[in-house]
């Protein structure tokens, strides 16, 4: 069997935990609270008739409290950036933390744009989403409450990573 | 391994293992047989050697990093940092591994850290829940800010503005608040209500949210007298009681809407409860009395030790310090970048006070500083200095961009001063504001003439207004001599006003202060329109003089700068050809995006731009390689003495060849002896002005000089 480590990475309170927590369980919670160090679950998707385990490495949100650690990435096969779509700064912290990575790997990404469930708030226009799209490999609105496109999203970078081989 | 040593280690729940072989992280028991330990390693219970494989991938990958140590030679140890792993009952273990490496043996130790992750999972979430609320605070105030000064500024556009407002407005997440100039409430959306325990439908004796909000800034701001006087901004926390039993903090932000002749027309407040934020700090007691960014004491914390430090009653200064420009550096390196100036200021700053001195950050921008135990101005300058000097050197953005800023300092001593916190905290709050010059370090001392100074700007800005309206002002024009042709192809616009009873004032006396009061837009917008009128005149009455304009350095920032020039070329339908900008050397270091944006595109549209006071800044061959211009103005304190001085002779040579290599034309400016134009003559300058030819001249004047000197 294939197994692909996936980190997941962003800044603090976006909804990483959260994403995995709905991929692998299917569940949600809906009180926030804050990992500390790493934590890495496993689940088997199927890419072309072939199982891909995908050990999912969830990795403490960036911010003043805990800072970028590129040793985390190494034998990455590729990466999610998760940003919260109600809060701007979010987005630009990933793409902080975005420009750290390829710095130390080329590896395929995926920007995840969470919390679709909440009210749009035009923190993020279009035209500033679209100007950091071509970033990344793909990009998906997910809700990790709701469970929308969150397996459209493991999907993909498990696609991604079986394309990179 | 004796049964006591066995306990002791299952006490610190720890599993001590002895590493095989490094290089494939094989392992064998030493100590350890906990439960969990037995969950995580079955193999453990067999005393047998097993393998670090992907069943804990975490762990696997660490043995990367812990064979650095195990493969080295000396006496050394690594940690994985914290991780999580749950085991087959579903008990999430979280733990730390250690790799030693000790007298040539390895051991990877793995410790069970429930009681230290839970710990550090409270601070935490604490402290990411207030940077939580606070990111979604400032997001939300900025977002309607933009959105409500669009209504406002816009009117015209707006069919209702009431109704626009109100749709803005209503479903915030916070209390808004928006008056006319004198804080008559003109609109107000409901939570303002809940917020203050009111029944918006109550007319009762309650005091108006407006009213409340102005009382506590009256009560509880040493600066609010400034605040109003000079129409500025403010935002910071405050404090509402009401008995018996409410207590409420709230975040609050005002912004003044100013029309161009900088007078208010509306202001907004913004008002968040942040009480539950407030509890959250008050949890954690370090961050009561602490900056969370900086570490450093907060502004409540500071007035703390003000207060100690006048109980001790002996001498000091306190200073306040306030960074030039910071809102323009937070829009272009965004929040991030604004938080990692203020760490590295902070940093820079704290390393080179005595321990004896205190530091906090007490406003968004600003820190203030108690110098313990110095009561004399020189050597409090001394220290200023020193701080200033430690800021000299480039900072470096999140990007990895070099820039640089500049600091506003005011300063005020105690006892001599003021004797009490909230006099000592107005008095510096008013010298950084009075000193402040854009773009440049400024140290304020606080005497009884800073205050007289403060209400002489507020005069003036209120003469300046009734001059703007009463059009006081004249343009004069100073002719340019091309000395190849020997005619006049140019002439500089100059501003002068002419006072009712003081008379002719020269615009040094008034263009420095109306650049602090922003009247300088409205200002430069006359000259520019004025400009325009004089081109087409002489243009009509058949002289093709091109009118040279000078933009202050605020200008260059003005947004609709560029439209506003365009739009006057059309309605004046003057040739863009007759029209020249001229802008300082500061404004090309300071603001060389800016200026390079607004220059390119004056250029296109056919006009010319020029440098002026060269030689005086800190201008490169660099930055004149880059920039789009067409002239460069010798500034006339190299003209002076150009004739005697050598050294000015070298420099005048050295700009004109410069200059001339990179295609631009060169004027010297205040010529007054035919010695100096002689020189300038035979160093290849292409254009003089100056007393030898005219001082600056009215309209009429300027024609009679055309006429004779053609």
């Amino acid at each position: 069997m294939i197994q692909k480590k996936i980190c997941l990475l962003g800044a603090s309170s976006v909804g990483k935990t959260s994403l995995v927590k709905q991929f692998v369980e299917g569940i949600f919670n809906e009180k926030y609270l804050t990992s500390i160090g790493v934590k890495v679950d496993k689940k088997l998707v199927s890419v072309d008739n072939q199982e891909v385990q995908l050990m999912l490495w969830d990795v403490e949100g960036y911010d003043r409290y805990n800072v970028f650690q590129e040793k985390y990435l190494r034998g990455a096969a590729a990466y999610i950036i998760v940003v919260d779509q109600s809060r701007k700064t979010s987005l630009l912290e990933g793409l902080d933390i975005h420009t750290l990575v390829r710095k130390i790997t080329n590896v395929p990404s995926i920007l995840a744009i969470n919390k679709s469930d909440l009210q749009a708030n035009n923190l993020l226009e279009d035209d500033e989403i679209n100007q950091f799209l071509k970033l990344f490999n793909r990009q998906f609105n997910t809700s990790a409450k709701t469970g929308n496109n969150v397996e459209e999203l493991f999907q993909a970078i498990a696609e991604l990573t079986i394309e990179g081989d | 391994m004796d049964s006591t040593l066995l306990d002791i280690v299952n006490s610190l729940q720890q599993i001590v293992l002895e590493v095989v072989d490094s290089s494939t992280g094989e392992v064998c028991y030493v100590a350890g047989d906990s439960k969990w330990a037995i969950d995580l390693f079955p193999l453990l219970n067999k005393q047998q050697s097993f393998i670090i494989d992907e069943h804990t991938p975490f762990l696997q990958d660490f043995i990367i990093d812990a064979q650095q140590v195990w493969q080295g030679d000396s006496n050394t140890s690594v940690k994985s940092g914290f991780w999580t792993e749950v085991t087959s009952d579903k008990t999430e273990l979280h733990l730390e591994a250690t790799a030693i490496r000790h007298n040539d043996r390895n051991i990877l130790l793995i410790a069970n850290l429930a009681g230290e992750f839970k710990a550090r999972q409270t601070t935490l979430q604490s402290a990411r829940e207030l940077l939580l609320s606070n990111d979604r605070l400032i997001e939300q105030n900025e977002y309607l800010h933009t959105r409500i000064l669009a209504i406002l500024k816009n009117p015209e556009q707006q069919n209702d503005m009431l109704l626009s407002l109100t749709k803005a407005i209503d479903n915030a997440g916070f209390s808004v608040l928006i008056t006319d100039d004198k804080f008559n409430t003109t609109i107000e959306n409901p939570i303002t209500y809940t917020l203050f325990n009111q029944n918006r439908d109550s007319s009762g004796s309650e005091s108006k949210p407006i009213d409340l909000i102005l009382n506590l800034m009256k009560s509880q701001l040493p600066e609010f007298d400034r605040i109003m006087s000079t129409k500025s901004e403010w935002a910071g926390e405050l404090c509402w009681m009401l008995p018996p039993s409410t207590l409420k903090w709230l975040k609050v932000a005002l912004y003044p809407v100013k029309n161009e002749l900088n007078e208010i027309r509306h202001w907004i407040i913004f008002i968040n409860d942040i009480s539950n934020v407030k509890y959250l700090v008050q949890k954690n007691e370090q961050l009561a009395f602490q900056d969370m960014l900086t570490k450093l004491p907060n502004r409540f914390s500071f007035w703390q030790m003000i207060d100690q430090k006048i109980t001790d009653n002996n001498p000091f200064y306190i200073l306040y310090l306030d960074i030039n420009k910071f809102r323009s550096h937070n829009e272009y390196y965004g929040h991030d970048g604004g938080d990692k100036l203020l760490i590295d200021l902070s940093e820079r700053i704290r390393s080179i006070l005595k321990s004896s001195d205190d530091i906090a950050r007490v406003g968004s921008d600003e820190f203030a500083i108690i110098l313990s135990n110095v009561n004399n101005q020189h050597e409090c300058r001394v220290i200023l200095e020193r701080i200033l000097k430690c800021t000299n050197n480039a900072f470096i953005s999140n990007q990895g961009e070099n820039f640089n800023i500049s600091l506003s300092v005011g300063a005020a001593n105690y006892p001599n001063d003021a004797s009490n916190v909230e006099e000592l905290m107005s008095f510096v709050d008013l010298c950084a504001y009075t000193g402040k010059v854009k773009n440049k370090n400024s140290i304020q001392f606080y005497s009884q003439s800073i205050k007289d100074a403060s209400l002489r700007v507020i005069e003036l800005e209120k003469e300046l207004r009734e001059a703007i309206k009463n059009q006081e002002f004249e343009l004069y024009l100073q002719p340019i001599i091309n000395l190849e042709q020997n005619s006049i192809q140019k002439a500089e616009a100059l501003i002068r006003w002419n006072h009712p009873e003081k008379g002719l004032i020269s615009p040094i006396n008034f263009i420095p202060e109306a650049e602090k009061s922003e009247l300088i837009n409205a200002i430069g917008h006359w000259v520019i329109k004025s400009a325009c009128i004089l081109a087409k005149k002489l243009d009509d009455n058949g002289y093709r003089i091109k009118i040279s304009i000078n933009l202050s350095p605020s200008q260059v920032l003005e947004e609709n700068l560029f439209s506003f020039i365009h739009t006057c070329i059309k309605k004046y339908k003057v040739d863009p050809d007759l029209l020249e900008l001229e802008v300082t050397e500061g404004v090309l270091v300071n603001d060389y995006v800016t200026a390079e944006k607004l220059l390119s595109k004056i250029r296109a549209i056919g006009m010319t731009v020029s440098i002026d006071d060269f030689g005086t800044g800190y201008s490169s061959l660099a930055y004149l390689k880059k920039l789009p211009l067409d002239f460069v103005k010798i500034d006339k304190s190299f003209v002076n003495d150009i004739v005697i001085d050598e050294s000015d002779k070298a420099i005048v040579r050295a700009i004109i060849a410069m200059a001339h290599n990179l295609h631009l034309g060169v004027i010297a400016e205040g010529v007054e002896t035919e010695g100096q134009l002689s020189f300038l003559r035979k160093t290849s300058c292409n254009a003089v002005q100056g007393y030898l030819y005219s001082r600056p001249i009215k309209y009429d004047n300027f024609l009679m000089f055309l006429k004779s000197f053609s």
